[in-house]
């Protein structure tokens, strides 16, 4: 098996790692400097080839096709699910006349299994020959390898010559207009490494609209908990919990929240837990890297001074 | 040219009660797409489907709503992504934009728009978050990973796949709610043979269950250590420390921590 | 009064898809009138809720040989009737082996799949379904005459000469054309219910039954002191636990349904029943209680009301009808519009052959002869003291308490009528006034 990892600009996707893992360390990155994203990750692999080229898709699948053929594999291909990921198998697997298997759980040659269903079930395939698939995020972790990795780059056939007829007009019909960074306010908040989660101790609607503001100037996203979503307050997205977002930050501090199981099993593994309460003995104080016992709706206001955020 | 929205019914479950069946919110969303981009370029608007006759009530309702074509490609729910974007694909070569949702509500791969640009050798924008229609095209803003969004400018021919939130689907007038009752609905049969490839699955899909995952190996100096810091608990979560502090002093002592912890280097204060 | 037909959608619209109106649209189709039949749900039955069995005889006129294509859950073959005092019970049972073979009794069945499954005859005897539709008011021309309805659709509204209201209690049809003018919670119970999920041989080892038969249980009692009653109904693997309960007296007491209702789950004689089952869905509803002391009128210039809109649900105790009387009104009134329609009258005098139908049929006639059961049911005393009354006599009577001998049973009944504190005029007059409106 052989990994695929897109490349924007020097970074590889979310979930490379794992997908290089799951093909036992050999990847071919592609995309623009590809070899600065290869070398990022060097401890998890033994040997990379890298591909400079646009990450237009189908350049991109013919690209890998030739790579492939050059270096004489014939095996199946993993993707991680990202974006990206997700957007060029399809192309790969259309070029090289493959089954496709997207969002698989776990990959090997002689089983894939898919999460179908919203992630409910899993689905079991038994591929008959080389494949391609793509690898879910977080679903497999990553070891790293201790092995010497070695590098190689390749050309790009796209640049070389001029076998694509049709990806130059295709490439016209869609054009980029570059990548904006990610905005705290509006991430998924599945993806945010740091959240400021709200709930029920939050007084009023000043107090809230201030959980927002500090969160920004925190750099980090605002999740609440279904007290909150039930006052009208924030939308359904910004619910953390079993009935709303499963997320998992490095960083998680909470503001009037008692910590209700249904709230805490959609935390994931926070590396950090602050929390301000009135109650010393709430669960999610009980699960604090530091608790706090102080009004909530005070402390956000004064953060919010410090923080110098404005106040509308 | 014109504009084709690609939705799937969906059951939902295996042993499906068809009265709980419909379309994701991705396909409302894309229904309501193509529908809004059809009016603004002054085009017409068909909506597709690869399913079974029960489909067809999610074609009515999207006739209710304004598509001015609908028609029912006969297949099963279980087509394979790739049957299905070869049998969508072949209806859309005239299309100027082909609109599906990001992903189904069964499957979920979100393959099958991209498949459809490969066959149609077609651009394409997924993940779409934002839709919005700037003369003859759209500036439209795409999820990526990490939180970064791509912005990119569409002029067509090309697939694009849009997010549930994007849109809501308008509400359909009664009058046209009622007229799609009794439209007529275009079926394809496909080949004679209506033996369309099944998704190649061998077994029926068992209850999820997260795979066992690889934890990086300890790198204590002695086998204690490493023991330790596998199975060792007690160093990070439950002895958290407890204050009581004024608000003020409560501030001092957040900001403190997050220094402390890395996560103030980059910004002020 | 004329109609003319060219500016109308339809001859007759049906507000409701719940058990009348999709009765009143089979009979009025198959008439050979147009129909549309609105329903706010998104398929019919999806927000219905119930106690859980239905008697379903009434439909051999529109639905032949009904019994092999309904959806059933069990055959009910048992009835019993529960009285619970604080930790005892007294149990009445009436098995019927010829209720689990056709024609049929009452069976236990899922209005989801219940109602749907008539509202699918109604739409191929031709009746015109629309779902996910609320109807908000009634169109009236300049005379004050009804014309038809509006709903929350854009480009909603509908025109008919006839509207029949079917959309259950608390209609808001029949109040705003001002039909209805009990709207007084007295009049009004609450009805709530848990779905609890055992697998079904244990549910056959527990009630005695098997296959697809089944058992129904009223209650008596057991309603932590506010008046009401208590049912549980099988269904194949889950079954059906609620109460119903008086609206003041529930306010009065300041409890909770939900709290009630766990307080029964509790009891001695039920928890038995139902240990180790899942709760797997809690509703509640308002049934209007009163019978026909609260039907409102029920036939106007362009208009009928029929089921529960007409306040037309027997919950009278050990009694809880209400499908069975949606369904048949639903149906006459379908039957009367047909007719008004064909002769070209739809002033309340041409539509009168709703009432006619309705006077002559089951459904006013159990009305009422059961006219004050409700009343004596609900009342206080048969609801705190006939249980406890009923239940010691017969404790003592079976209880063996030797050395002592037993006591004559006109004793023990002189004795514990007195405990119960009931004044023996008062147990005569509800024993009368039962004979009556039961017998
Ligand atoms: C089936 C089901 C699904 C659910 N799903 C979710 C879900 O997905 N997500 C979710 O969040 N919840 C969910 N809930 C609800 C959940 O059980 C809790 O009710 C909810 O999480 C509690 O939110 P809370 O902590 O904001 O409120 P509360 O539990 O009311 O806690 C408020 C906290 O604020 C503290 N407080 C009060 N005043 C102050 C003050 N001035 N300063 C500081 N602290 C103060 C209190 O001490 C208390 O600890 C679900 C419940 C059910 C039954
Ligand atoms: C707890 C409880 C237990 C009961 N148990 C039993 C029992 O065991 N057996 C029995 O026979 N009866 C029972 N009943 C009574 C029975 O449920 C009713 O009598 C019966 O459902 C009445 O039928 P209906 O068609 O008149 O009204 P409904 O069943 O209430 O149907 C009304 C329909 O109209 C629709 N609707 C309402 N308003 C609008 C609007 N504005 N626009 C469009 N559509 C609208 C509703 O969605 C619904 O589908 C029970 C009732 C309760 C509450
Ligand atoms: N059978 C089908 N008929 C029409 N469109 C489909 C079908 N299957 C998938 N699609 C479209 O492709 C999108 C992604 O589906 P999937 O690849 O199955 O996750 C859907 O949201 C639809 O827009």
């Amino acid at each position: 098996m052989i990994a695929v990892i897109p490349v924007r600009d020097g970074v590889a996707p979310a979930g490379a790692d794992e997908a290089i893992g799951e093909a036992n360390g050999e990847a071919v990155f592609i995309g623009s400097r590809a070899d600065v994203a290869a070398k990022d990750l060097t401890d998890y692999g033994v040997r990379f080839w890298t591909i400079e080229a646009e990450l237009e898709p189908h350049a991109v699948a013919i690209d890998v096709a030739h790579a492939l053929s050059t270096l004489g594999r014939t095996d199946s291909i993993v993707l991680p699910a990202s974006p990206d990921g997700r957007d060029l198998a399809p192309h790969i697997a259309h070029r090289l006349g493959r089954t496709l298997f997207a969002g698989a759980i776990t990959i090997s040659d002689e089983r894939v299994s898919v999460s179908v269903r919203g992630g409910l079930a899993i689905a079991d395939h038994q591929p008959s020959g080389p494949f391609v698939a793509t690898l879910q995020l977080g679903v497999r972790g990553s070891e790293r390898d201790e092995r010497e990795t070695i590098i190689e780059a390749l050309s790009s056939i796209i640049a070389s010559s001029g076998v694509v007829s049709s990806a130059a007009s295709v490439s016209s019909a869609v054009r980029s207009d570059g990548v904006l960074p990610p905005d705290v306010s509006t991430m998924d908040l599945a993806e945010a490494p740091r959240i400021l989660g709200g709930g029920a101790g939050l007084s009023d609607g000043p107090a809230f609209d201030l959980l927002g503001r500090v969160a920004v100037a925190l750099q980090a996203s605002m999740g609440v908990t279904r007290v909150i979503t039930d006052r009208g307050w924030a939308s359904h997205e910004r619910q953390i919990g079993t009935t709303g977002v499963v997320v998992d930050p490095d960083l998680y501090i909470s503001f009037g929240v008692s910590g209700a199981v249904q709230h805490t099993s959609g935390l994931g593994q926070p590396e950090h837990i602050i929390s301000v309460n009135t109650d010393a003995h709430c669960p999610m104080m009980q699960m604090s890297d530091l608790a706090i016992v102080s009004d909530a709706n005070e402390v956000l206001r004064e953060l919010a001074s410090r923080l110098a955020v404005e106040r509308s | 040219m014109t504009i084709t929205v690609c939705i799937k019914w969906v059951l939902p479950n295996r042993d499906g009660d068809e009265r709980f069946a419909g379309i994701s919110l991705a396909d409302q969303a894309a229904v309501e797409t193509g529908l809004s981009v059809a009016e603004a370029l002054n085009d017409t608007c068909t909506v597709v489907t690869v399913g079974p006759p029960a489909a067809e009530a999610s074609l009515r309702d999207a006739l209710a709503c304004g598509a001015h074509d609908v028609v029912r490609i006969d297949g099963s729910a279980d087509t394979d992504s790739a049957e299905t974007a070869r049998l969508l694909a072949e209806h859309c070569v005239h299309s100027r934009f082909i609109v599906c949702g990001d992903y189904s509500a069964d499957r979920g791969s979100g393959s099958v728009p991209a498949l459809i640009a490969a066959r149609l050798e077609r651009g394409q924008a997924l993940g779409l978050i934002d839709v919005r229609i700037v003369g003859e095209s759209l500036s439209v803003v795409r999820r990526l990973d990490g939180g970064r969004r791509e912005k990119l400018s569409i002029v067509g021919p090309a697939v694009i796949s849009v997010e549930g939130s994007v849109a809501r689907l308008r509400r359909a007038s009664l009058r046209a709610t009622l007229a799609a009752g009794e439209a007529h609905i275009n079926v394809i049969t496909n080949d004679g043979s209506g033996a369309l490839r099944r998704n190649p699955e061998t077994v029926p899909p068992r209850p999820y269950r997260p795979r066992a995952r690889v934890v990086p190996s300890p790198s204590g100096s002695s086998a204690l250590d490493r023991v330790r810091q596998i199975t060792d608990t007690s160093s990070s979560k439950g002895h958290g420390e407890t204050v009581v502090l004024s608000p003020e002093d409560a501030a001092s002592r957040i900001l403190e921590s997050l220094r402390a912890w890395g996560y103030l280097a980059d910004s002020a204060t | 009064m004329m109609t003319s037909p060219t500016q109308h959608d339809a001859d007759i619209i049906v507000v409701g898809a719940g058990p009348a109106g999709s009765c009143a649209a089979i009979a009025a189709a198959r008439a050979g009138k147009s129909v549309i039949l609105i329903e706010r749900g998104p398929f019919p039955g999806s927000k219905n809720m119930y106690g859980g069995v239905v008697y379903p005889r009434i439909l051999d006129e529109l639905v032949p040989s009904w019994w092999e294509t309904m959806p059933v859950q069990r055959w009910v073959v048992k009835r019993s009737t529960m009285l619970l005092s604080d930790s005892g019970a007294l149990n009445i049972d009436f098995r019927a082996n010829s209720w689990g073979a056709p024609p049929y009794n009452g069976a236990t069945a899922y209005r989801p799949d219940f109602d749907n499954w008539l509202a699918n005859h109604a739409v191929e005897a031709g009746a015109r379904l629309v779902c996910s539709t609320t109807v908000t008011g009634l169109l009236r021309d300049s005379n004050g005459r009804i014309q038809g309805v509006s709903t929350d659709r854009p480009d909603g509204d509908l025109h008919a000469p006839i509207v029949i209201a079917c959309d259950g209690v608390n209609s808001f049809l029949a109040k705003q054309s001002g039909l209805y003018p009990h709207t007084d919670a007295s009049n009004f119970t609450l009805g709530v219910k848990e779905t609890l999920a055992l697998p079904k041989h244990v549910i056959d080892e527990r009630f005695g039954v098997r296959d697809n038969l089944g058992v129904d249980i009223e209650i008596l009692g057991g309603t932590s002191g506010v008046n009401g009653g208590g049912f549980i109904y099988t269904n194949l693997d889950t079954i059906a636990l609620g109460v119903v309960l008086k609206l003041p007296k529930l306010a009065a007491q300041q409890k909770r349904p939900e709290q009630i209702i766990a307080e029964l789950k509790r009891h001695p004689a039920i928890a038995p029943l139902i240990e180790g089952a899942e709760v797997k869905e809690y509703s509640a509803h308002v049934i209007p209680e009163a019978g026909l002391d609260m039907m409102p009128t029920m036939v106007a210039d362009g208009m009928l009301v029929a089921g529960d809109a007409a306040a037309m649900c027997l919950a009278a105790g050990i009694w809880l009808e209400g499908v069975n009387f949606a369904m048949a009104s639903g149906m006459y009134a379908g039957q009367a519009a047909a007719e008004a329609i064909a002769k070209n009258d739809v002033s309340s005098r041409g539509l009168s052959g709703y009432t006619d139908r309705l006077e002559k049929s089951f459904v006013l006639r159990d009305h009422r002869k059961l006219r004050k059961v409700p009343h004596l049911v609900l009342s206080d005393r048969v609801q705190h003291k006939y249980p406890a009354f009923v239940a010691g006599v017969v404790e003592r009577v079976f209880r063996v308490d030797n050395p002592h001998p037993k006591p004559g049973v006109r004793r023990i009944v002189r004795e514990e009528r007195k405990k119960a504190g009931i004044g023996l005029l008062d147990l005569l007059r509800d024993g009368w006034t039962g004979m009556r409106g039961f017998g």
